[in-house]
Order: structure tokens, then C-alpha cells, then sequence
């Protein structure tokens, strides 16, 4: 077995009194595709923005490779850097074009030329099946392309793991299925993910891993025939009955 | 024809003082823009202590009645530094407007979606960067109609340092009335100036506001 891409132990994080995450661990693989499943308020969102340090565990460790990155002194910009993160609510740059958001953060933070940040993310809105986007404002944009847009931004970063939190939730049915194919995709060329998300087809289909959370734990984890088939607790099989039905 | 005359007179002399109420209003704008912006970062981002101190500064300046600063900059500092009537004016002005302009950037800033910054982080900018390239471009787009506001007046608060006896429109056109005892066509001229210039600016903000739009 190849040493995993991402380590998560016993995490926890607490906002004031309220403890949202009560010791989490999880192993991802590189190349592996996990989806995260669980009832709101489980701490789902929370596990994502500590893994990419947007809101540091208040304990437990978390190595991304060989680098334990919630250790004092990291370079926290530098980690995210390497972990892509896609948002229900897309939260594209609303001041610029779709090029404009893949571009800024590779001459921002890549420190590109313009020359070349130009044509990589034109690539990369090219894999994301928008090339013909490129000069269009979010606002012109329909739900599935600022998605795309908002993956393409990630991917402009060459990120190592991508976090997706609910990605097509905030999407109309019709729309799903752009943004979905895309992240099979990537999937199948080989990306680790991390995604939350509640679409079965998809975690049937895509995941080799299905997590289940409640208040704040890990109450089961498997493959989805697993998962979906035999869950050994009665919370994920009577969850999972909820939401495939 | 004589009316005529005096009226070509009275433009003449006053209109010199054109330039200098522009300037005055420029160099204002600036310096408060400068000062806002700085401000209103350290309001919505700076450390709590800074937070204090900027607003502090804020509800300060705004209390104070704009001549009781030019006085304070003329009459106090200018004992201590060689501070010229132009600039003591032109840069008390600035100071006052400095703690408008913050309040207008202030809520500019935190109109900005939570969610840009976030996202900005999330691709690994800084906090600095994302504030310098994601959420400054949108609230400056944002706080634009209120900004155009606030430099209509300055622009007639510039008329203020005619009180430290800087040649600008106001006090050239009093000069003016003083001679030739013609007050109503000497004010006339100054309010038609005012005008023009509030015209100007209001049209040319509007201009930079059609130009960048937010479109959300
Ligand atoms: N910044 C915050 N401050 C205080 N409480 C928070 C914060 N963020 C999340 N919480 C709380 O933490 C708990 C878990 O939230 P989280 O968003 O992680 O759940 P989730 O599993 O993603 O749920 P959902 O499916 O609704 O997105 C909730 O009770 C929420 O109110
Ligand atoms: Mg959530």
C-alpha cells in the first residue's frame, strides 16, 4: 500500500461551548474518492474547512503527504495552495470574468505571468467544458457554469486533494448532472477527493469510499456496496434508506 | 452693455479662483480617500486595537465641525511646521473627509459576500492579498455612489478656506462684491461655478460607475 495523501487523527473542533467535531480520523488514499454523507449539522462543512486550515482543528493532527500541517509555524497559505476547495455557493470572484477567476490566483499566488496564467487557465476552463465562458461575469453564468468555473479556479492551483462541500445542493436538478460529470472526470484522471455530497448516483457510481458522520464522529465507513447493502449500525442504515429513497 | 462689462469683470477675477478650489477639492479627495481607505481596512480587519483607534478617529473627526479643524491645522500646527493657508486647508479638509470616507468604505467592505474571502483564502492567497485583490476591487465598486457624494461636498466645503484666506471662488468673489458693491452678480458667478463643477464631477463618477458595475 503507498503511504496515504491525507491523514486526519482525532480531530476535533469546538466553536465557543459548542463542540462541533468530537474526535474525527480518517485516511484518505491518493487517487481515492470519498464521499462524505451525513444528517445537517453533523460537522460535514467543519471537517472540510479544518482540513484545508479555513478553521484549524482545536485538537487533533492533520498530515496532507509527509507534512503535518496543523504544526505550529506551517505556512497555512502554502497548504491550502495544494487543497482545492469547491463551495455549495460557488463564491466566484463577482468582479471578475470566469478566466479572470481562474487567473488571479495563479499570477496572485502562482506568481505566473499573465502570458502563461492566460493560457493555463484557459486549459483549465477547457476541462471544465468552458472555454466559450471565458469572458462572461458570474453573473451571466448559470448555476452548473459557475460551478465548472469554481472547479476550474481549484484546479488552476494543481492542487493534490480537492474538498467539494455539497457542490451541486445549491444547483436546479437540470443542472446537476454538468457539474457531476466533471467531477467524475477528474475522478477517473486520477484526482483524490473529498466530497460531500448527498447525490447517490454518484456516490454509488464514483466513490471507492462512502463516510458516514453524526454529531460530530465517524459512525461508519465503507465501500458503497457496503455501506449501501450491509451497514453494520442502525443510524447509517436507516440515514442511507433516507436519502436514497 | 455696462452690465455686460461688470459681468465680464467679475467672471474674470473671480474664475482665477477656479483652479485653486479645484485643487483644494483634489488634494482633499485624495488625502481623505487615502485615509479611508487605510481606515476602514483597520476597522473591518486590523487588530482590535487598531479597530479602536480607527474608530475613534471616526466618531472624533465627524463631531468636529469642519472650520474648527482648518483652525486647529492653521492656527496651531502652522506655529510648528510651515504649513501654507493652501495647505492647512486643503489637507484639514482631507482629514475630515478621511473619517467620511471611512464610514463609506467601512460598509462598503463589509457588504462585500464573506464568502469572496473565504474562497480567496481557499486558493491560497494571504489575508492581505485577498483583501487587496478580491474584496478592495468590489468595495470600491460598491462604496462609488456614495463616494461621488462625498466629493460633491467637499467640493462646497471647500469654500471653508476661504476663512484662512486661500483665493479660492468664495473669497475671490467677496472681494469682488467688497469693490464694486455688486453682490447679487458676484455670488451669481460663484453659485454658476459651483454648479458647473458639481455638473462635472457627478457626470464623471457616473461615468466610472457604468464602467464598473458589479454584476451580481
Ligand atoms: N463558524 C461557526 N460558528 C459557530 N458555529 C458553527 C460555525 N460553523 C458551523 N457551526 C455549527 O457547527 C455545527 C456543524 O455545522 P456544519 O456546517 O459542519 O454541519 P454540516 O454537516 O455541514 O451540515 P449541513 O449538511 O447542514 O451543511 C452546526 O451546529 C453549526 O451551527
Ligand atoms: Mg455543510
Amino acid at each position: 500500500m503507498t503511504s496515504p495523501i491525507l491523514r486526519i487523527e482525532d480531530v476535533h473542533k469546538s466553536y465557543g461551548a459548542l463542540q462541533v467535531l468530537k474526535g474525527v480520523s480518517l485516511t484518505v488514499q491518493p487517487r481515492e474518492v470519498v464521499v462524505l454523507v451525513g444528517p445537517s449539522g453533523s460537522g460535514k462543512s467543519t471537517l472540510l474547512r479544518c482540513i484545508n486550515l479555513l478553521n484549524p482543528p482545536t485538537k487533533g493532527r492533520i498530515w496532507l503527504e509527509d507534512q503535518e500541517i496543523t504544526a505550529p509555524g506551517v505556512n497555512q497559505d502554502r497548504v491550502r495552495q495544494r487543497i482545492g476547495m469547491v463551495f455549495q455557493e460557488f463564491n466566484l470572484f463577482t468582479h471578475l470574468t470566469a478566466l479572470g477567476n481562474v487567473m488571479i490566483g495563479l499570477v496572485k499566488v502562482r506568481k505566473m505571468r499573465k502570458n502563461e496564467a492566460r493560457d493555463l487557465a484557459m486549459f483549465e476552463l477547457e476541462r471544465v467544458g468552458l472555454a466559450d465562458r471565458a469572458h462572461y461575469y458570474p453573473a451571466q453564468l448559470s448555476g452548473g457554469q459557475k460551478q465548472r468555473v469554481a472547479i476550474a479556479r481549484a484546479l488552476g492551483m494543481d492542487p493534490h486533494i480537492m474538498l467539494f462541500d455539497e457542490p451541486t445542493s445549491a444547483l436546479d436538478p437540470e443542472l446537476t448532472g454538468e457539474v457531476l460529470a466533471v467531477m467524475q472526470k477528474l475522478a477517473s484522471e486520477g484526482m483524490t477527493m473529498i466530497v460531500v455530497s448527498h447525490e447517490i448516483g454518484f456516490a454509488r457510481q464514483v466513490a471507492d469510499r462512502i463516510v458516514f458522520m453524526e454529531g460530530g464522529v465517524v459512525v461508519e465507513e465503507g465501500t458503497p456496496q457496503q455501506m449501501f447493502e450491509q451497514p453494520v449500525h442502525e443510524r447509517t442504515r436507516a440515514f442511507l434508506r433516507n436519502i436514497t429513497r | 452693455m455696462e452690465l455686460l462689462q461688470d459681468l465680464l469683470t467679475t467672471f474674470n477675477f473671480i474664475v482665477q479662483g477656479l483652479w485653486v478650489t479645484v485643487s483644494v477639492t483634489a488634494v482633499a479627495l485624495t488625502v481623505g480617500l487615502a485615509i479611508g481607505l487605510v481606515m476602514a481596512v483597520a476597522r473591518v480587519y486590523g487588530h482590535p486595537a487598531l479597530q479602536l483607534a480607527a474608530s475613534a478617529y471616526s466618531v472624533v473627526v465627524r463631531a468636529a465641525p469642519v472650520i474648527v479643524i482648518i483652525f486647529i491645522l492653521f492656527f496651531v500646527i502652522s506655529r510648528y511646521v510651515n504649513l501654507p493657508p493652501f495647505w492647512a486647508g486643503a489637507l484639514a479638509l482631507g482629514f475630515a473627509s478621511g473619517a467620511y470616507q471611512t464610514e463609506i468604505f467601512r460598509g462598503a467592505l463589509q457588504a462585500v459576500q464573506p464568502g469572496q474571502m473565504i474562497a480567496a483564502r481557499a486558493i491560497g492567497m494571504s489575508r492581505l492579498q485577498a483583501i487587496q485583490s478580491i474584496v478592495l476591487p468590489q468595495a470600491l465598486r460598491l462604496a462609488l455612489p456614495a463616494w461621488g457624494n462625498e466629493a460633491t461636498l467637499v467640493l462646497k466645503d471647500s469654500t471653508l478656506v476661504f476663512a484662512v484666506g486661500v483665493p479660492e471662488v468664495l473669497r475671490r468673489a467677496q472681494q469682488v462684491s467688497a469693490r464694486t458693491f455688486e453682490p447679487f452678480l458676484a455670488f451669481g458667478v460663484a453659485l454658476l461655478l459651483y454648479l458647473a463643477l458639481t455638473l462635472i464631477t457627478t457626470q464623471a463618477l457616473r461615468w466610472l460607475e457604468r464602467r464598473y458595475r458589479l454584476q451580481i
